[in-house]
């Protein structure tokens, strides 16, 4: 898996190097689509649904202290540092890491993968570049469109049962939000969005064994990916704790 | 190495181990400009290793491989793509882009490998398929081609480069006899046409004897016999001439299971 990597970059690089674009731009905009664009929907509604059951949830709790104006800080938080980065790590994990390792995966059997190589084009630079790129750079949108979707769930919940105006819930939203927890969650996004996209493509052109290996490989790489991205998450923020505090 | 070799593709003294088993043993085969060498032997041989050998997929175990001046074996990775390009493959099985129409695959190459503007890798895309009669089909996806016209795609494809070598793996395969025919007439004219010189991987007979300007053997990892079709059709090795009968008595089904089989 590490020469994985370094084997893409130096491929990439070399490309680079000889004053070529590394890949064609219609490339690279494919996989954006598909990964990033095609995954708003999904993202932003399994969010919507998780920023307002956790409105609701801690809303009920902390009303009996009188402390529900802490639901926006505590949603707007919990989103931009820690919840939206890693539920569309998940996210991704499933929907887009299983597409990659599937579509390298079957090339891969079907001796595509062969067949570029053997035509003198780097398969790591030409097949995985591109798709690492795209989740790399689109997973922070999809973390902020997961972010905004808890949030805008919440202060709906917020309107509805906790009396808290819109205003009064942007208001307290602000007061609450860190650059900090911002840049964390951003940069956690690049990480996992890399993360995911070396194990999906790492999988898929690993495949033996026909089809049956390719389900096997999909399996494995979504279960790779979502524990590497909470193992990760748990890393990341144990290092921050306990160096940042 | 700076003297100009005589030779297109030179494998010396060959050797490959796979776990448990040697697949080539000491395998020596020269193949000269223009040459169409046709390589025989039974399935699982190791025919198309030596193919994929060549193209420096598979490393050997032991001994050289050359293609013109540059040993295949040795050369790094970023060497071995640049001679790459210089070889077209043509695989059993097409190993055609499925998720790419047949000008995009055919164009792949080009768009990859040189600088050329989108107007002069359309021509030449064009050039190649009126070639090989593929023309009309351009924007079709390979899964609504028939086999043969896959393979045409997959020999447009290999061409496409202009290489000084193309390999052709199992090219009558899996098509009926005059399909066949066609896929084999096709190989001649144009290996002839575009001075290439090829390397032809089966085990059918009619295509074998047809295509080929030079026959080799191989036989449990070695060669046992290289010689023209003509004097390849004299050979009194037995196995060569139990395979050119396809007879069940003799030296091949010896001990293997296929024997316990048949009898």
């Amino acid at each position: 898996m590490f020469w994985f990597l370094i084997n893409t970059l130096t491929e990439t690089l070399d490309r680079v190097r000889r004053g070529r674009r590394p890949f064609r731009a219609e490339s690279f905009f494919r996989y954006t689509t598909r990964a990033g664009v095609e995954s708003v929907p999904l993202v932003a509604m399994v969010s919507f649904f998780l920023g307002l059951t956790m409105a609701l949830l801690t809303g009920y709790q902390l009303e009996r202290f009188g402390t529900e104006r802490l639901i926006p800080g505590l949603v707007a938080i919990a989103f931009t540092r820690e919840l939206g980065p890693l539920l569309t790590g998940i996210m991704l994990a499933a929907r887009i890491g299983a597409s990659f390792t599937a579509e390298l995966g079957t090339m891969q059997v079907s001796e595509e993968v062969e067949a570029i190589e053997a035509m003198g084009i780097g398969p790591l630079r030409y097949l995985v570049a591109p798709r690492m790129l795209a989740l790399f750079a689109l997973m922070p949108c999809l973390s902020l469109v997961s972010s905004i979707a808890a949030i805008i769930a919440s202060a709906l919940v917020c309107r509805a049962y906790f009396n808290i105006a819109f205003v009064y819930f942007q208001d307290l939203v602000l007061h609450s939000l860190l650059i900090r927890d911002l840049i964390t969650g951003v940069l956690k996004s690049f990480m996992f969005g890399l993360l995911i996209g070396a194990i999906a493509c790492y999988r898929g052109l690993t495949v033996r064994g026909g089809a049956a290996g390719v389900g096997v490989s999909t399996t494995s790489s979504v279960v790779t990916a979502i524990t590497s991205v909470i193992g990760f998450d748990t890393l990341y923020n144990i290092v921050y704790v306990v160096f940042f505090p | 190495m700076n003297e100009r070799p005589n030779h297109v593709v030179e494998l010396r003294e060959v050797q490959l181990d796979f776990p448990g088993k040697r697949v080539l043993d000491g395998v020596s085969l020269k193949v000269g400009p223009l040459d169409r060498l046709v390589i025989m032997g039974q399935s699982g041989s190791g025919k198309s290793t030596i193919l994929r050998m060549v193209l420096g997929i598979i490393r050997p175990t032991a001994g050289e491989i050359f293609f013109k001046q540059f040993e295949i074996s040795r050369l790094k990775r970023r060497k071995l793509q640049q001679v790459r390009a210089q070889i077209g493959m043509v695989y059993q099985y097409s190993a055609l882009l499925s998720s790419r129409n047949v000008r995009d695959n055919v164009a792949l190459p080009l768009e990859e490998l040189t600088t050329k503007s989108r107007a002069e890798v359309d021509q030449l895309v064009d050039e190649k398929l009126e070639l090989v009669g593929m023309l009309d089909a351009k924007n079709q996806l390979p899964s609504e081609l028939s086999g043969g016209m896959r393979k045409r795609v997959s020999l447009a494809r290999a061409l496409v480069m202009n290489p000084e070598l193309i390999l052709f793996d199992e090219p009558s395969a899996g098509l009926d006899p005059v399909i066949s025919s066609v896929i084999d007439e096709l190989i001649i004219s144009l290996t002839e046409r575009s001075k290439v010189t090829s390397i032809i991987v089966t085990h059918e007979m009619d295509s074998a004897f047809r295509i080929g300007t030079r026959m080799a053997m191989l036989y449990q990892g070695k060669i046992i016999a290289d010689a023209s079709p003509n004097e390849f059709k004299k050979s009194r090795h037995p196995v060569v001439q139990q395979f050119l009968t396809g007879s069940t008595e003799g030296p091949i089904l010896e001990g293997s299971k296929d024997a316990v089989a048949t009898k």
